[in-house]
């Protein structure tokens, strides 16, 4: 696969963002991986850059990606074992959830929710309102109507896993 | 200055069970979490607390809001030793506040490991009735701070451990008898595997001191705090009627004389050392729930626990001392205390 920026060498770096649960994968040479930022090897970057960046400079973008609200890098995240904002929980979802499924031997939540964001039911509840249908509807025999809440279940629970 | 607090009433299943103790872990959405937040935040973050508790009216009848740089190191030791603060918090001082109930069963501390930890204790054993009260809090808070929360997972919390919801619920069980069996690592390997875990309330490493352990559970996420509460209380039931059962077990005569030599010492000695006292109170609750002694409540024995703290004798002393010089004053504060 070539590089999607540069078109020319063989992308090596392939970077997966997820920015307000928007999931974009990208493939990258080194060297354009490197001009955006992402970067594990920081011996990549100058001396003169590492200090440029310690100055305040125009040096380059940090060399991985940082959330935007606090500027916490996943490696800070996984040194410390603290998470630095409620952001970073979106932008290093995909990379946190096996963690978390190691530590709580699940990764969805179930059980309270604040009240603000009691407003609309969330997609675990409308799957769980549709299978209870999806039930009355073989017991009743009406196998058309139940494909079509089986189609509806897919769907949701699809988008749930995004 | 101990007058009504929590600590001083007797609750259900005293016996085995100190007290029970409810935290919810709560941040407010958009402000980073304490590791990563300025100052300003951090005054924020007060302010909006503040403003959220308060904002009933009758709560400063019941409330009151502390600055940690307004109190000294002793006190703060002192409020350690009653788990109104955590030692990481007790560190803390710049800036940093909480909320303490007059009676100190709930205390909310802004801004430790997250900007919010709403604990709610009482004595004995009563899951339901302190995680009503955490829960109506968060209900006030909740109704004030738009709090970090995601579909997916739950109450956002700095460290990945609490995610879900938040909720740390904890036993203190008072199990002398089943350590005496050499059965709490069994005990330990077994509540493990349910996502519970149980460990010295004093003291480190492996043994604990005065054969009192915390049992709380773990797992926060994928789990309502219903089932959370309802699993930690059916293990805390079976081990309770375990250490029931091992009791009886005990040889009479071997306890009566450990009881009765420890409430001796207690009563008689002239210097005390802090784990020197934490194992002879435990020798003589241990005889109060079993009916050995009789002149005593376990009531006394909880505000014994609390007086006799480092924190505690200096704080009552109001100045710092040498260890020598508070294991006398410690004494002491025994022998007022059961000779009245």
């Amino acid at each position: 696969m070539l590089c999607e920026k540069c078109k020319k060498n063989e992308a090596t770096t392939h970077i997966k963002t997820n920015i307000n649960g928007v999931v974009e994968t990208h493939h990258l040479c080194g060297h354009c991986a490197a001009e955006q930022g992402y970067s594990n090897n920081m011996f990549a970057f100058g001396i003169g850059d590492l200090l440029g960046s310690f100055l305040g400079g125009s040096a380059p973008v940090s060399q991985s990606v940082r959330c935007p609200v606090c500027g916490a890098s996943f490696d800070e995240i996984a040194a410390s074992g603290k998470v630095g904002c409620d952001k970073c929980y979106e932008v290093f979802l995909d990379r946190l959830v096996p963690s978390l499924e190691r530590m709580h031997g699940r990764s969805k939540h179930v059980g309270k929710r604040p009240q603000t964001a009691n407003a609309q039911p969330t997609v675990a509840e409308r799957i769980n309102c549709l299978r209870g249908q999806l039930n009355d509807a073989v017991a009743a025999q009406e196998f058309e109507r139940a494909a079509q809440l089986r189609d509806q279940i897919k769907e949701l629970e699809e988008q749930d896993n995004d | 200055m101990t007058d009504n607090k929590w600590y001083l009433s007797t609750g259900n299943e005293a016996d085995t069970v100190i007290s029970t103790r409810i935290r919810l872990a709560r941040n407010i959405a958009g402000i980073p979490f304490p590791s990563r937040m300025s100052a300003q935040q951090l005054s924020e973050v007060n302010r909006l607390v503040k403003n959220a508790i308060f904002s009933d009216p009758s709560a400063k009848d019941e409330y009151t809001y502390v600055e940690m740089d307004s109190l000294n190191s002793v006190t703060v030791a002192a409020m350690v030793e009653r788990h109104l603060i955590s030692p990481e918090f007790a560190r803390m001082t710049d800036g940093h506040a909480l909320i303490l109930s007059k009676d100190e069963s709930v205390s909310i501390m802004i801004c430790e490991e997250d900007h919010i930890r709403i604990q709610v204790m009482c004595a004995g054993l009563d899951l339901k009735g302190a995680y009503e009260r955490a829960d109506k809090i968060d209900q006030l808070l909740g109704s004030h701070i738009n709090f970090a929360f995601n579909e997916r997972l739950g109450y956002l919390t700095e460290c990945p451990t609490n995610l879900g919801t938040g909720l740390r619920a904890s036993l203190m069980l008072h199990l002398p008898a089943l350590e005496a069996c050499n059965a709490i690592d069994r005990l330990s390997a077994t509540v493990d595997k349910i996502g519970l875990t149980i460990r010295g309330t004093y003291g480190e490493g492996s043994k604990a001191l005065a054969s009192m352990y915390q049992l709380s559970n773990q797992v926060t996420l994928g789990i309502s705090e219903q089932t959370a509460i309802d699993n930690l209380a059916a293990i805390a039931m079976q081990t309770m009627s375990q250490e029931r059962a091992a009791r009886e077990s005990l040889d009479r005569d071997t306890l009566d004389d450990a009881v009765y030599r420890s409430l001796g010492l207690l009563k008689y000695a002239r210097s005390m050392s802090g784990s020197e006292f934490m194992e002879l109170i435990s020798k003589v609750r241990l005889g109060i729930a079993t009916g050995l002694i009789k002149e005593y409540s376990l009531a006394t024995v909880m505000q014994l626990i609390i007086e006799c703290g480092a924190g505690a004798v200096q704080e009552a002393a109001r100045r710092e001392m040498e260890p020598m010089e508070r294991d006398r004053k410690r004494a002491e504060i025994i022998r007022t205390r059961l000779a009245s």
